[in-house]
């Protein structure tokens, strides 16, 4: 090749790519919400969840832009119907490793705001001493996994623990995300795979935004649905609005009893858009306005509302109650959070390696 | 879904008359190769073949059960013994000795010998790159099928399997940007389909429609591991679907198969439409290397595979057509015997590298490309 190279021959410039990015990224027709059986007080509670990840973020948002946060900030804003979905539909004790944007899945764990708040600004008192920031945090006793920045070496560790789990007998299931970019990676390929050959009980949310960073899907893989990836690996694979929570619980809790019942891993794309930046600090220039727009409409938070509202669940003034209700309570976590201290210069070097007690 | 501009506007206006500009194609759904004008193979072709897996058993024959014996081979030795229609029904589609702008460019698997033949390299730089002389392909500094030449477009085979994937893909992106109708043939087993790398190259092939065929032999063993614990797909085609791309499986010891789907898949990619992935079902006749005996493997399925041995099978029927006869026949083997006597008496002639060449071509030196090899091969794969 180099021979070639070598005759300094002048290329010609990359090429522009237009593709109609509006008819491939849109959101696709939306069917009408349907409750899968969930009673009354625990649909309110999957509102909740959702709301108060909503405002924590928010509130985040606020506290990057006072230079208070120590490192990047990822939105899951028109995404939280996915985390909270996804984790809602688990049991408590299985295994659960979010990705940066589930700070819902954490919510529905029972991480406590507090903690949420401590962990982005890098205080002594979070999980990780303000050594790491963002979700980069395990919590075992919850189950809960701690994401691995490199985007896809999460899927190899969850097929990983779900084998620790079969071995040890136990009925777990393992549930851990990826984006649409993700699933490009090596070990993508080798944890799904891995876990099909082996049939384990792994769900794999495949959360579609639309990008990655900037990388649009048509120039991320060249399948219509990303569920196609399932029968290339053997696996049951199915593709949903992601903007409908109740969707959503419904295809998780299948997964799930899919996995228990000993049939294997699922792959679930749930399809969404990422209507932020890549994190805080992108003003996401690369994204056209008309497609953030029309996700807009499709905002998972008031699809669910409107919802709750015509099935007589609940009344607009009861929603904004819950709300009203989160605003002290978050207000006062990230006031506490804000007067703890920052880890001691002493303590940089402890944890980083093991040491033996 | 494509980006297929860049070889549009690569091939126009630069003085180069035998580019051929790529169609903007239209996306079309994956699927099966339809390809109604794909010729069959004429008798001189057919003879052709026949000979090139004739002679790639003989010398594989050689080094495996000869000379690695006589303890004459330096490293391991991996032979394609039973699947040389793979190698050669495909290899015969390789557009070669017609320039750079022309030939198209192959990464071997290491049970590709004829791959190389067929490529253009001699049996007797073959058996000295086993022997670790210096006149092998690598100088004597690497062993067995670790080894390339650009001169015959042969892309060095990697040792750690899957890593061709991206460098095949990559390729097959510089002739896309240099807007010609190259081809980037790539062969791998059906381990190396759980790789990474694999899964990387094959989707970046597929996102940007790249001109690469993707061969793998499935031969149903990758070292000890069976195919059932490789995957849970039935066929390795069927992982096409998860990229787009078409996928087909055919009977890898059946020549003419290999070489009708192969030549379709290459017509295919020369036309601008992308990658396809084939598979042909075959069995590795012998261990994973000359050392390992294969006890995992049931001696039934050494038994079976033995009675479709894809060499006794072109021969039946070319016995049937009248193609060839006995005489004939055993007069091809004696001239392979005959032209194998010469190259190992050659090759065991040859000198091993001196001791103080030993960090020559470990690191880049001259420009790039610099000839620089004692043959006057280009070094640039290394």
């Amino acid at each position: 090749m180099s021979a070639v190279l070598k005759k300094g021959r002048k290329r010609p410039a990359a090429p522009a790519r237009v593709p109609d990015l509006a008819a491939r990224l849109g959101p696709p027709p939306a069917a009408p919400m349907k409750n899968p059986g969930l009673s009354r007080a625990r649909l309110l509670e999957l509102h909740a969840f959702m709301r108060l990840n909503r405002m924590l973020e928010d509130k985040l948002s606020a506290l990057y832009r006072q230079g208070k946060i120590v490192g990047g900030l990822y939105s899951s804003l028109g995404q939280e119907s996915i985390s909270v979905g996804t984790a809602y539909a688990l049991l408590p004790d299985d295994l659960l490793a979010p990705m940066i944007r589930n700070i819902g899945s954490l919510l529905v764990r029972g991480v406590p705001p507090l903690t949420l708040f401590l962990q982005f600004l890098a205080r002594h008192d979070a999980p990780t001493g303000g050594k790491d920031g963002t979700l980069h945090f395990d919590d075992l006793e919850r189950s809960i996994i701690g994401p691995i920045s490199v985007l896809g070496t999460l899927i190899p560790v969850m097929t990983g623990a779900s084998l620790a789990a079969r071995m040890r007998g136990e009925t777990r299931v393992a549930l851990t995300y990826i984006g649409d970019g993700g699933t490009s990676t090596g070990d993508f390929h080798e944890g799904l795979n891995l876990a099909a050959v082996l049939n384990l009980p792994l769900i794999l949310i495949v959360e579609n935004n639309g990008y990655a960073y900037s990388t649009p899907t048509p120039s991320q893989y060249a399948v219509e649905s990303l569920a196609a990836k399932g029968p290339a690996y053997g696996v049951a694979s199915e593709s949903v609005d992601g903007t409908d929570v109740l969707a959503v619980y419904d295809a998780t809790r299948r997964a799930a009893e899919r996995g228990r019942r000993g049939e294997g891993p699922t792959l679930l794309e749930c399809r969404a858009f990422r209507r932020r930046g890549h994190a805080e600090h992108d003003d996401m220039r690369y994204v056209p306005r008309d497609l953030i727009a029309a996700w807009e409409k499709r905002d998972p938070l008031d699809r669910f509302e409107a919802f709750l509202v015509e099935e007589g669940h609940a009344t607009r003034a009861s929603l904004r109650a819950v709300a009203e209700g989160f605003e002290p309570v978050l207000e006062d976590a990230a006031q506490k959070a804000l007067a703890s201290p920052f880890p001691p210069p002493e303590e940089a070097l402890r944890d980083v390696y093991y040491e033996a007690t | 879904m494509r980006h297929g501009t860049a070889a549009a506007s690569g091939g126009k206006g630069r003085g180069r008359p035998r580019a051929v500009p790529r169609p903007e194609v239209p996306a079309r759904p994956a699927g099966r190769l339809d390809d109604e004008d794909m010729p069959a193979p004429d008798d001189a072709l057919l003879l052709k073949m026949l000979h090139s897996m004739k002679l790639t058993r003989a010398l594989e024959y050689r080094i495996e059960r000869k000379l690695y014996r006589q303890g004459k081979i330096v490293g391991g030795v991996y032979v394609g013994r039973g699947q040389e229609a793979i190698s050669v029904g495909a290899a015969v589609h390789i557009r070669r000795g017609e320039g750079e702008d022309r030939d198209d460019i192959v990464s071997p698997s290491h049970r590709d010998m004829a791959v190389f033949l067929m490529q253009g390299v001699p049996p007797e730089r073959i058996l000295a790159q086993y022997m670790g002389r210096k006149t092998g392909l690598t100088r004597g500094r690497d062993g067995n099928m670790h080894m390339g030449d650009l001169r015959h477009r042969l892309v060095a085979f990697i040792s750690h399997l899957g890593d061709s994937i991206p460098v095949a893909a990559g390729c097959a992106l510089t002739f896309v940007m240099r807007g010609t109708d190259q081809v980037s043939f790539c062969f791998f087993g059906e381990g190396a389909t759980s790789r990474g790398d694999w899964h990387e190259g094959l989707n970046f092939a597929a996102v940007r429609r790249l001109p690469v065929v993707f061969i793998c032999n499935n031969n149903q063993y990758a070292y000890s591991t069976h195919v059932s614990r490789q995957m849970r797909v039935e066929r390795v085609s069927d992982r096409a679907a998860g990229y787009g791309i078409p996928g087909e499986t055919a009977d890898g010891n059946d020549l003419l198969a290999v070489y009708d789907r192969v030549g379709r898949a290459v017509r295919r990619a020369r036309r601008g439409e992308g990658p396809s992935l084939l598979e042909f079902v075959t069995f590795r006749m012998t261990g994973h290397s000359a050392h390992d005996d294969a006890g995992y493997v049931p001696k039934s399925e050494f038994e079976e595979w033995g009675r479709k041995d894809p060499i006794e099978r072109l021969q039946s029927a070319l016995l049937r057509r009248g193609l060839v006869d006995k005489p004939s026949l055993a007069g091809m083997e004696a001239r392979i015997e005959a032209d194998l006597d010469e190259a190992v008496a050659w090759a065991e002639r040859q000198p091993y590298p001196e001791p103080e060449e030993c960090l020559d071509g470990v690191y880049h030196e001259g420009g790039p490309g610099a000839g620089d090899g004692p043959q006057g091969e280009s070094t640039a794969w290394r």
